[in-house]
């Protein structure tokens, strides 16, 4: 799955290269984000509601990038597609809770129940604050799914990058201290 | 009328045979015209054709024993057993509740709902049939590891078992061939209304793939409530997402011109340094090395940069420019860096 992923960010960084005006570091970043986000979400090829609202998120900021990395025609449907649910308005849906809760007696059991309830509740529109595409999942059940998969595919992603930074570093650290060296060296004799 | 709405032409006739049988319980007749639908089946098991014979309920307990080993032959199996097939939800029968939880899963292919509604109401057992969104493998054994975790749990009577699958019955959203409907039973002690065991299923749903969430999520063990995993999941979420941001930002910052060469990076387990291309001020120390400084240090350290490849010892990490893909890479490189 590594490797699966390495490839793609670099297909999806190719992409970004002749673009040699990549000469801010924000730029860069965005760049090396942008297809690595792109490359973690094609890995799931569609299946994942999570991947299919990343890549149409990125399809957003860099419509390009998007529809090289992924292979022509599959590039069409997941950008063109219309996100699947509208989510229900809260604020009313919020409005005519309370107004059923009102007819409703109230023993003390059932508070904490409730109350415990509530707090569920809000947690898991936390969770889909932070999934993508995590608001168009309409049940619980969907919701932990995607959230799994997401998890996975996060790690993978930390983890490749860490590697690639670390070797770079140790590369830059060690370039550097030679740097350093023959300076030094230099300065001296 | 049933028997036409479900049949086809050819099979009528024998339907219409089976249905006249009258020692047959109203279930098992119309499980019976399901069994059409696999009646063609191969992959028939030899050894159940003892199986055949006419009267129900004591084949009904030995077919029942037989079915942990069939697995997912039991469709088939159905198919087969003209009319004694549909291992039958009565009481009383049942030897092994494994063998009924799996038959349950796999079996009871029905495509009109409105009969099956119609029996239930003359069913002895509470028997619910709930659509199951046709799955993946994972699913499916997912499925079974509820079922037979219920099946651990309820009592050995025959009426009180549970099997529980997926709720969504009115949102069966893949058209698959066969539609599965599993029969649920509810537990001793428990609610039977079809609303409550459907959210009993998704409940139990809801907290296997929290379990599974909880092994990912590192430091949950200890956590138990519902809030408090969600918590979790949401911090560790977030922070894997600033992490992403970080690293790549701080990849931005250490390549200017965002190549990596990392082939060798999974075949060794080394952390081996990507191809880096360091900016201008590098050139100098490079005609240095080349004016026969110390090479042996040095050129570990910058042999990317110089043309001619220096064989450097492998203890070193960064030995993996020498390898042969890179060379050629390299070359071009550093001609790249002669001509700015």
């Amino acid at each position: 799955m590594k490797e699966e992923f390495l490839k793609k960010w670099q297909m999806g960084l190719q992409i970004y290269r002749p673009l040699i005006d990549n000469t801010s570091v924000s730029e860069r970043r965005k760049a090396i984000k942008l297809s690595a986000d792109v490359a973690m979400a094609s890995l799931r090829k569609g299946t994942t509601c999570w991947s299919r609202a990343l890549i149409q998120k990125t399809a957003t900021e860099d419509n390009f990038l998007v529809r090289q990395m992924l292979s022509g025609i599959k590039a069409e449907t997941l950008i063109n597609k219309k996100l699947p649910k509208v989510m229900c308005h809260r604020k009313i849906v919020r409005r005519s809770k309370k107004i059923l809760r009102r007819r409703q007696s109230r023993s003390a059991i059932e508070e904490v129940a409730a109350k415990a309830r509530k707090l569920v509740k809000k947690k898991t529109q936390g969770l889909r604050n932070v999934v993508p595409g995590g608001e168009f999942m309409s049940n619980d059940v969907l919701l932990i799914q995607e959230t799994l998969d997401y998890i996975v595919s996060l790690q993978t992603q930390v983890n490749v990058m860490r590697s690639i930074v670390d070797a770079a570093e140790a590369g830059s650290e060690r370039t550097a201290y030679y740097l350093g060296k023959l300076k030094f060296a230099i300065e001296d004799g | 009328m049933m028997m036409t709405m479900m049949m086809n032409g050819g099979e009528a006739t024998e339907a219409e045979l089976f249905l006249n049988c009258d020692d047959m319980s109203v279930l098992e007749r119309q499980r019976v015209q399901l069994n059409y639908h696999q009646y063609h089946h191969p992959g028939f098991e030899p050894t159940l054709p003892c199986f055949f014979p006419n009267s129900s309920k004591m084949n009904v307990g030995e077919v029942d024993s037989f079915l942990p080993s069939a697995g997912l032959d039991l469709p088939e199996i159905y198919g087969e057993l003209h009319g004694d097939a549909r291992i039958s939800v009565s009481p009383g029968n049942i030897t092994t509740e494994f063998g009924n939880s799996k038959k349950r899963k796999f079996g009871c292919v029905d495509t009109e709902t409105k009969v099956c509604n119609e029996k239930k109401k003359m069913m002895m057992m509470m028997d619910r049939e709930v659509a199951v969104e046709e799955e993946e493998e994972e699913e499916k054994s997912k499925v079974t590891e509820q079922s037979t975790r219920s099946i651990m749990k309820t009592k050995n009577k025959a009426k009180k078992e549970q099997n529980s699958c997926s709720n969504d019955s009115s949102k069966v959203t893949k058209d698959s061939q066969r539609t599965d409907y599993i029969h649920v039973r509810a537990r001793r002690g428990q609610a039977t209304d079809s609303h409550s065991i459907a959210e009993r299923a998704r409940r139990e749903k809801i907290s296997g793939r929290m379990k599974f969430l909880q092994d990912l999520v590192p430091g949950c063990e200890k956590i138990t409530g519902k809030a408090g995993m969600l918590d979790e999941i949401i911090n560790y979420v977030q922070s894997l997402q600033r992490q992403v941001e970080f690293l790549s930002m701080k990849l931005a910052t250490v390549s200017p011109r965002l190549d990596f060469n990392i082939d060798d990076i999974f075949s060794k387990e080394v952390v081996s340094a990507p191809m880096m291309n360091l900016p201008n001020t590098v050139m100098p120390p490079h005609m240095m090395v080349n004016s026969g400084y110390p090479h042996d240090m040095v050129n570990s350290g910058y042999v990317h940069f110089n043309p001619m490849q220096q064989v450097v010892t492998s203890s070193d990490p960064l030995s993996c420019f020498n390898n042969g893909q890179s060379a050629t890479m390299w070359d071009s490189d550093v001609q790249n860096l002669y001509t700015v």
